[in-house]
């Protein structure tokens, strides 16, 4: 079999790949370089989305790795909305790595900072590979790939709940990792085809009990992607491990995991929409297969509870960084729910609705990190409180602005546009394959979103108690700077995101 | 782009005050917005004199554009709008609540400005939704910040309950907005008005309900007003008279620009309903304000009254009915803002204004606020020759001339309501400005209305009577355009 190869439409992936390895090279030859680790670590990253940016500013569905055999089969196919979240997942992996490397202290994370950059940058490679994945090997492999560094790098924070917060992502994934592959064996047994549908194979069905075990390698893949998704039922690692990692790693799991997930989770979606039959210009959700109808009573399910479950456990959190796991959880029913329109623009909307929480996200999780300071290895936990960002946007202009200007954007309320505008682009599928129900539930947990959002914004802008004196974090602050004014101009130019 | 600046100026200007421009001294901070207010109007005339329209694609994708335009419907909305911002801005010399930094309290009033020229000049009906809910945290600012400084409870308690169900009202609006949009292949209002009338009746019925509740919430009708009296109690002066006399009106003027004009057949399956509860808020409103003893709660609850002439005006479906539901805004809107400004006014300078407390008479202490008092509750009762009279009367005119016994019905009901406003009227005139409470007492403060606030007041008591005099400056107004929408 030959396959003809295009490297440059391949470097959003090879990138940081090659990157995490230049890295041990120099970390090799020169231990300790810390700013030549950031720089090469984000020279890859940048390279990563210079070639994902020019594919989603001009060129349209990048592809390569096509089989010369059956023409037309591409094992690495990225459309717009997945380049744009390829940016995204590299955007914030700069973020993170300038977070980590950048403020100049060696002791948030153990291992020295050559570990730390190549770590971010494998999950990365991940997180890019699995987005644009066509092949069934290649998809599992990039998945893990985006998670297992992870369980690293939160092991690697050193305090005392640390373990115990990998642990739990560890044990997790090893679940969600035994469903994935159970799912897998399923589809190879339905399909015959280690290759997805969507790349234009199309699906060739011997019996009609083909159709049936597709469909639960659908439900059980969709199980093991809601793990890593943190969909209620499958979320309850999230609050205990977010909130025990160093909080740029906590940023990593709400980001680039995150991005990984829904990539992985799209092209198994479309299989199903593209055998059910609902690409059918004008077909209506409601009168696929029934057994198609189970994968979006369950995708509805997932969502609505998710949306629900999370917001209202999110209300109760003290610790901000609890507060913005259980908002996570929340925030993941967002993300699903338009995939249950079963069609391309339903895919589209979740990309777009991930990469706009992706941005707010991180500006509220770096304003968090600023507040709160690095925490050393083995020093004493000083326990985080909502209450210490008390008055922030009195005291502290940029720092409380911003972070309030992103809890608006993850509420869905101006002048957090872009977040107002994802929301928008959710509910316009899902009522154009009209399931206009869902859309009247997710109005309650939109409502519940913005009680649990303003609730923090009144207290930045309350009087509250004077925070303590700000450290010099040089890294954090330029990452703020850029994950700004990335909310800013997609807040005025949602198009950016919305292509 | 006249019109685009008119809505823009407001808005930067009111971002950078509330940011980068709040360590402004408040003298400073009140040119600004004042210069900002006074140039929102002065472009808004220009775009009303060469008809300035805008449409730019904005996100594509979701085929949102950046549509701007005036018609008949919209026009006297934005200059009540821009008139009332200026207003407001200017009662700000006065008196600026505390609560926070001066060009804080500016920066939200311009934003909630500029938010609603947005929504009434919006003439895609997704960036109508963008706009409806650009106002929002403006004004929750406003409630929360600037409140009442007595009781800290509840006033977070009234600014999460204004941003809690305003915010269900609108992504439930959302919901028919997008159903609307997806079912008929366009978010232009213009193209809206033709592509929703064919849609079958059943999903006529669907939007129109989804879009009523949502809207309903905004106006209010009841049952769905509580958010209102807990508002307008604890928001100070400036911010009730925002929320009276502009933000209600982007609730009616929803219900006449989506359900009304966009799916006619639907809209009729829900306006007996409509008017039943336009109904009830009448009487409702009405009777609570026979027993209230809080002023600004008083004044509140006859919103709720008057928004319901408004409400029946429009579920009538009448050209009769929708013009009085026009002009009612209008009028509602000049009418709760010199009273806000009173109340409120008094409010700040007693600390309290309660009817079960010995309360100085107004006729002795402050004999110009108290005539301007007398001349707001005169046309709120909707006294012939004032501003009120019309939108009432009217309304319940268009609603007669139905001949569906149940319209009828309504129609006798809602007079009975203009009787139980002469009655509250009566009672509070009675109370504050014969002062008849109880043994006449001195006034803790001057009562007196003066300097800026004395201005606004003059420039409102000259809208409530010109209206009143001449309602044709309205009515040529918007005639063309509610025939276009009633005859089709």
């Amino acid at each position: 079999m030959k396959v003809s190869i295009d490297w440059l439409t391949l470097l959003p992936v090879l990138a940081p790949a090659l990157g995490a390895l230049l890295v041990l090279l120099v970390d090799a030859a020169l231990p300790k370089a810390r700013l030549l680790h950031l720089g090469v670590t984000l020279a890859a990253l940048g390279a990563g989305i210079g070639v994902a940016g020019w594919w989603a500013a001009f060129g349209g569905t990048a592809g390569t790795l096509c089989l010369d055999s059956s023409p037309g089969t591409c094992l690495y196919v990225a459309p717009a909305s997945a380049s744009i979240l390829q940016i995204a997942a590299l955007a914030a992996a700069a973020i993170v790595v300038l977070m980590l490397l950048g403020d100049g202290r060696d002791d948030e994370i153990s291992g020295g900072p050559a570990v730390a950059a190549a770590l971010v940058l494998a999950a990365t490679a991940g997180a890019t590979g699995v987005v644009a994945a066509q092949d069934l090997g290649t998809w599992l492999v990039t998945l893990e790939l985006a998670t297992l560094p992870m369980i690293a790098l939160v092991a690697l924070a050193g305090r005392r709940t640390s373990t115990h917060g990998a642990l739990t992502l560890l044990v997790t994934s090893v679940l969600s990792f035994a469903l994935l592959a159970l799912g897998v064996a399923l589809w190879m047994i339905a399909t015959g085809s280690p290759v997805f549908a969507t790349s234009g194979t199309g699906l060739s069905w011997e019996s009609d009990a083909h159709l049936t075990v597709l469909i639960a390698a659908a439900l059980v893949l969709m199980a093991g992607l809601g793990f890593k998704l943190s969909l209620v039922p499958f979320h309850a690692w999230t609050p205990v491990t977010y909130t025990s990692a160093a909080v740029p790693v906590t940023l990593a799991l709400a980001t680039i995991s995150k991005i990984a997930a829904l990539g992985a989770l799209i092209p198994v979606v479309q299989t199903v929409a593209s055998v059910a039959g609902a690409y059918a210009p004008g077909a209506s959700v409601v009168a696929v297969d029934p057994r198609a109808g189970v994968v979006v009573a369950a995708l509805a399910g997932l969502a609505l509870v998710s949306m629900l479950l999370g917001n209202v456990a999110a209300l109760r959190q003290i610790d901000p960084v609890r507060l913005l796991a259980w908002s996570a959880i929340g925030q993941a029913g967002w993300v699903v729910l338009p995939l249950v329109a079963l069609d391309p623009s339903g895919s589209d909307a979740a990309s777009g609705y991930l990469a706009a929480y992706v941005v707010a996200t991180t500006v509220a999780f770096v304003v968090v990190h600023l507040v709160h300071g690095p925490v050393t290895v083995g020093a004493p936990e000083r326990a985080r409180e909502l209450s210490h960002t008390g008055g922030l946007a009195r005291n502290h202009l940029w720092l409380g602005g911003l972070l309030a200007l992103a809890l608006l954007s993850l509420a869905g309320l101006p002048p957090g546009v872009i977040g107002l505008v994802a929301k928008v682009a959710v509910l316009q599928p899902v009522i154009a394959a009209g399931l206009w129900p869902l859309a009247v539930v997710a109005v309650l947990g939109a409502v519940l979103g913005v009680a649990v959002y303003l609730r923090w914004v009144a207290i930045l802008l309350g009087i509250g108690r004077s925070t303590q004196p700000l450290q010099r974090m040089p890294g954090s602050r330029l990452a703020l700077t850029l994950a700004a004014a990335v909310l800013v101009v997609t807040s005025i130019l949602p198009s950016l995101i919305f292509r | 782009m006249m019109l685009l600046a008119a809505v823009a100026v407001p808005i930067v200007v009111g971002l950078w005050l509330a940011t980068a421009g709040r360590p402004l001294s408040r003298r400073a901070a009140l040119d600004v917005a004042l210069i900002a207010a006074l140039a929102a109007a002065g472009l808004l005339a220009a775009a009303l004199l060469t008809d300035s329209t805008l449409d730019l694609p904005w996100i594509s994708r979701l085929g949102i554009s950046l549509a701007l335009g005036i018609d008949g419907i919209s026009a006297p909305l934005l200059v009540l709008t821009a008139a009332i911002g200026v207003l407001v801005v200017v009662l700000a010399r006065s008196h600026t609540p505390e609560g926070g930094s001066p060009a804080t309290y500016l920066g939200a009033v311009l934003i909630a400005t500029g938010g609603t020229l947005a929504t009434f000049a919006a003439r895609d009906a997704i960036l109508f939704f963008l706009a409806f809910e650009l106002v929002l945290i403006p004004v929750w600012v406003l409630i929360h910040r600037f409140g009442d400084r007595h009781d800290e409870a509840a006033r977070r308690d009234a600014g999460l309950r204004f941003v809690l169900f305003t915010v269900t009202g609108s992504v439930l609006m959302l919901v028919g907005i997008l159903a609307l949009v997806t079912s008929t292949g366009t978010s232009s209002l213009d193209e809206l008005v033709v592509a929703g009338a064919d849609l079958p009746r059943g999903t006529q019925t669907l939007i129109a309900v989804l879009l009523v509740a949502g809207l309903a919430i905004k106006v209010p009708v009841f049952p769905l007003h509580t958010w209102l009296p807990a508002a307008h109690t604890t928001a100070p002066t400036g911010g009730s008279v925002i929320l009276a006399a502009v933000l209600l009106k982007m609730g009616t003027y929803g219900l006449v620009r989506l359900p009304f004009a966009s799916v006619p057949d639907g809209f009729a399956r829900v306006a007996p309903t409509l008017a039943v509860l336009g109904v009830i808020g009448i009487l409702w409103g009405g009777l609570i304000c026979l027993v209230e003893v809080e002023a600004k709660r008083l004044i509140a609850y006859s919103s709720v009254a008057h928004m319901g002439f408004v409400v029946l005006g429009l579920a009538s479906g009448t050209a009769v009915g929708v013009q009085a539901a026009l002009i009612g805004n209008i009028a509602h809107g000049v009418i709760s803002a010199l009273l806000f400004v009173v109340i409120g006014g008094l409010k700040e300078r007693w600390g309290a204004v309660r009817f079960d407390a010995p309360l100085p008479a107004l006729r002795e202490h402050a004999p110009h606020l108290g005539f301007v008092l007398i001349l707001g509750l005169a046309a709120g009762l909707g006294l012939p020759g004032l501003a009120g009279f019309w939108g009432e009367v009217m309304a319940v005119y268009g609603a007669w001339s139905t001949h569906g016994r149940l319209f009828q019905a309504c129609a006798a009901l809602a007079a009975l309501g203009a009787v139980l406003a002469a009655a509250y009227a009566l009672r509070v005139a009675r109370l504050l400005w014969v002062g008849e409470a109880s043994a006449p007492v001195a006034p803790v403060a001057d009562a007196e209305t003066r300097g800026a606030e004395r201005l606004v007041l003059v420039v409102l008591v000259a809208a409530i009577v010109a209206i009143g005099i001449a309602p044709h400056l309205v009515w040529s107004v918007t005639a063309v355009d509610v025939a276009a929408v009633v005859n089709r």
